[in-house]
C-alpha cells in the first residue's frame, strides 16, 4: 500500500495544474451549494408560521400594507365597549417602512410594556426605549445595520440612541421600535395610526370577538379585524415563493455536487486507463487498485470540499454577508447538517464514480480496453 | 511444436484463438495458433500490422484470455487461472517490454523500474537498491532521478527493460520494442536484448514488423491474418 499511497502522491504531483482545476471546478460548485443550501434555510426559517396568539389586529379596510392604513384614535375605544369582558388590553401601532442608514425597515412606534405584556417583543439585550431619541432594534436590524447598543441610528432626519435589541417572535422583518410618543412626534401625527392591537383575555375566543367585533357598523364600516397570526402569515406570504425557488435551487446544486464529483473521479480513471492497466499488468491486483483509486478521488473531494467550505466560511462569517429581499432580512449561516450532507454525498458520489468505473477493468484488457 | 514432456519446454500453446467482437461483427485475431517454446530461446515473430502478434504475446503475458485452445507458460495453466491468479503470474513469470514504453510518466527512472518489486510487496529500500543495480545493468545508473520526459526514447526503452527484468522473470515479451526508435537506439536495444539472453539464458519473445530485429533470433515465425508459422530460412 505504500507504493500505492506513493504513487498517488508522485500521481497528483505530476498532474499539478490538472488536479488543481478539478479541485477548483468541484470547490466552485461546493460553493454554490454551501450559499444556496444556507439561503435555503434562512428562508424556510422565515417562512415558519407565525406563532398562534390571543391577539387581534384592526386595521383600515382595502389597505394592502399597513402603512397605507389610517385607523381613529376612538377605535380602540370602540372595541373595548363592544367586548369589554374579552379585551384585555388595546393599544394604538404607529407603523413606517422607511430607508434607515441604506437598509429598508419597519419602524414601530408603540407602548412597549403593553406590547411586551402581550408577549410579542422580548427584550434580549440593554433596556427598553423610555425617553425621547431612544430606540430599539430587532435582531436581525441591529446584524444588518451593523449597530450595537449606545449606537446612534438616524430615522427620518433625527439620531436615535440605540438602548436596546428585541426579539419579536410574530416577524422576520428588521425593525426598530420607539415608545408611542416618540413615534407621534417623529411623523408629526398626533392623531391616528395604522394598527389597533388588542390582547385578549386567555379565556377569549378570539374568532368569536372577531365576529362580534365585525358585527358592529361603527367597526366594520371602515376597518377589518385579523387574528394576528393569520394577518401576519398572509404578509409573510409574499416570500413563500422565494422559499421554493431556493429549494429547488438547493436540489439542483446538491445535484450538482454529487454528480460534478461522480463525473471527475469517472472522467479522471477513464483518462488513466493506461496507466491503471498499466499497475495491474505488473502486478497489482485490481482490489488494490480500486483502493489506490478510491485514495486519489478521496483526496481530490476532501481538498475540493474542505476549500468551497472555507470560500463559504469566509463569504458567509467573515464577510458579514447578508442577504435582503425587500424588507425581509435574511442572516445566512453554515448549517452544519447540510455541510455534513454535501460532504457525505461527495464522498458517496467519488467512491461511487470509482468503483463504477472500475467494475468494467477485470473483463478487460488492460492495454487495449477490449473485452 | 508442442513438446508438453520436454522439462525445458517453457510456453505450450495448443489450438489457440482469440476472437473480438465489435458489435455484431466478430473480428478472429488469433487463428488455431500452436507454439513451443524452450528456456533460452530468442523468439522473434514477424508480421504485418495487424496480423495478430500484439493479441498473441497478450494471451502469452495473461493480459488478455483466449477465446479457445489451450495455453501454460512455466506450469501455470493461463485459460483456467483466475483473475487474481493472472495478475500473480504476470508479476511473478513476465517482463513486458512496449513500442511506446509504457513508462509511468510522474515516476523517475528509478520509480519506474522499483514499482514491480514493490508490487511483489518488497521492502521499500530493497526494492529500490535492486531498481538500482537493473537500471545499471542497461548502462542508465547516472539517468537514476530523470522522469521519462527527460529521457530520450533509446534511453525510455531501456528503463522499460529495467523494470522487465527486475522481477527476474522466466520471459520477456517486447512488443515492437524498437518500433519507435531511431535506427542507432534500436542497434543498441537489440544488442542489450540479446546480451540478456545469452548472458542471463533469458527467454525474450519479440513481436515486430522489422526484420532486422530476425538477425539476433535463435528462431523465427511468421503471423499472418491470425496464422502462425515457422519462418523459413531463419
Amino acid at each position: 500500500m505504500l507504493a500505492l499511497g506513493y504513487f498517488t502522491f508522485r500521481d497528483l504531483l505530476h498532474d499539478r495544474w490538472r488536479s488543481l482545476l478539478t479541485i477548483l471546478t468541484l470547490a466552485a460548485v461546493v460553493v454554490g451549494y454551501l450559499l444556496l443550501a444556507s439561503l435555503a434555510q434562512a428562508m424556510v426559517s422565515l417562512s415558519k408560521r407565525a406563532p398562534i396568539t390571543n391577539n387581534l389586529l384592526i386595521i383600515e379596510a382595502d389597505t394592502i400594507d399597513p402603512m397605507d392604513s389610517v385607523v381613529d384614535d376612538a377605535i380602540l375605544q370602540t372595541a373595548m365597549e363592544i367586548a369589554p369582558a374579552e379585551i384585555r388590553l388595546a393599544f394604538p401601532i404607529i407603523f413606517r417602512h422607511l430607508t434607515i442608514e441604506g437598509h429598508i425597515m419597519q419602524v414601530r412606534a408603540v407602548a412597549l410594556d403593553e406590547m411586551s405584556a402581550s408577549q410579542a417583543l422580548t427584550l434580549v439585550q440593554g433596556r427598553w426605549p423610555e425617553g425621547p431619541q431612544e430606540v430599539a432594534a430587532s435582531e436581525g436590524a441591529a446584524q444588518l445595520g451593523s449597530w450595537k447598543i449606545g449606537s446612534m441610528v438616524n430615522i427620518y432626519g433625527t439620531n436615535f440612541l440605540l438602548t436596546g435589541v428585541v426579539h419579536n417572535e410574530e416577524n422576520a422583518f428588521g425593525s426598530l421600535w420607539m415608545t408611542y410618543p416618540e413615534g407621534q412626534r417623529l411623523f408629526g401625527t398626533p392623531h391616528g395610526f395604522q394598527v389597533g392591537y388588542l390582547s385578549l383575555e386567555p379565556s377569549a375566543n378570539p374568532a368569536s370577538v372577531r365576529a362580534k367585533l365585525l358585527a358592529d357598523p361603527r367597526i366594520s364600516d371602515h376597518y377589518s379585524v385579523f387574528l394576528e397570526h393569520v394577518y401576519t402569515d398572509s404578509y409573510n406570504q409574499s416570500s413563500s415563493n422565494l422559499v421554493i425557488l431556493s429549494g429547488l435551487m438547493l436540489l439542483v446544486s446538491l445535484l450538482a455536487v454529487t454528480f460534478g464529483i461522480y463525473n471527475a473521479t469517472s472522467l479522471g480513471l477513464a483518462e488513466r486507463s493506461l496507466e491503471i492497466g498499466l499497475l495491474n499488468i505488473i502486478g497489482f491486483p485490481l482490489n488494490k487498485l480500486r483502493i489506490f483509486l478510491c485514495a486519489r478521488a478521496l483526496v481530490l473531494t476532501l481538498a475540493a470540499y474542505s476549500l468551497g467550505w472555507l470560500i463559504s466560511l469566509v463569504f458567509i462569517d467573515h464577510q458579514r454577508l447578508r442577504a435582503s429581499v425587500a424588507l425581509v432580512f435574511l442572516a445566512l449561516r453554515l448549517n452544519l447538517f447540510s455541510s455534513l450532507l454535501g460532504l457525505g454525498l461527495a464522498i458517496i458520489f467519488a467512491l461511487l464514480g470509482v468503483l463504477l468505473a472500475s467494475s468494467r477493468l477485470a473483463a478487460l484488457n488492460p492495454l487495449t480496453g477490449r473485452d | 511444436m508442442a513438446n508438453g514432456t520436454d522439462p525445458s519446454t517453457l510456453i505450450e500453446v495448443a489450438g489457440l484463438g482469440k476472437v473480438y467482437r465489435r458489435g455484431s461483427d466478430e473480428v478472429a485475431a488469433l487463428r488455431n495458433v500452436h507454439l513451443s517454446v524452450s528456456k533460452g530461446e530468442f523468439l522473434v515473430i514477424v508480421g504485418p500490422s495487424g496480423s495478430g502478434k500484439s493479441s498473441l504475446l497478450h494471451l502469452l503475458g495473461g493480459i488478455d484470455r483466449p477465446s479457445q485452445g489451450s495455453l501454460r507458460v512455466n506450469g501455470v495453466d493461463l485459460v483456467a487461472a483466475s483473475q487474481a491468479a493472472l495478475t500473480r503470474f504476470r508479476r511473478d513469470n513476465i517482463g513486458f517490454v512496449f513500442q511506446f514504453y509504457n513508462l509511468f510518466p510522474s515516476l523517475n527512472a528509478l520509480d519506474n523500474v522499483s514499482l514491480p518489486l514493490l508490487a511483489g510487496g518488497l521492502g521499500w529500500s530493497a526494492a529500490r537498491q535492486r531498481g538500482a543495480a537493473m537500471l545499471e545493468q542497461v548502462g542508465l545508473a547516472h539517468r537514476q532521478k530523470h522522469t521519462p520526459a527527460q529521457l530520450s526514447g533509446g534511453e525510455q526503452q531501456r528503463v522499460a527493460i529495467a523494470r522487465a527484468l527486475v522481477v527476474e522473470p522466466c520471459v520477456i515479451l517486447a512488443d515492437e520494442p524498437t518500433g519507435d526508435l531511431d535506427s542507432a537506439s534500436a542497434e543498441h536495444i537489440l544488442a542489450l536484448m540479446r546480451d540478456l539472453n545469452q548472458r542471463l539464458a533469458l527467454t525474450f519473445i519479440v513481436a515486430t514488423h522489422n526484420l532486422v530485429l530476425l538477425k539476433a533470433a535463435s528462431r523465427a515465425c511468421r503471423l499472418v491474418d491470425g496464422l502462425l508459422s515457422p519462418l523459413s530460412g531463419a
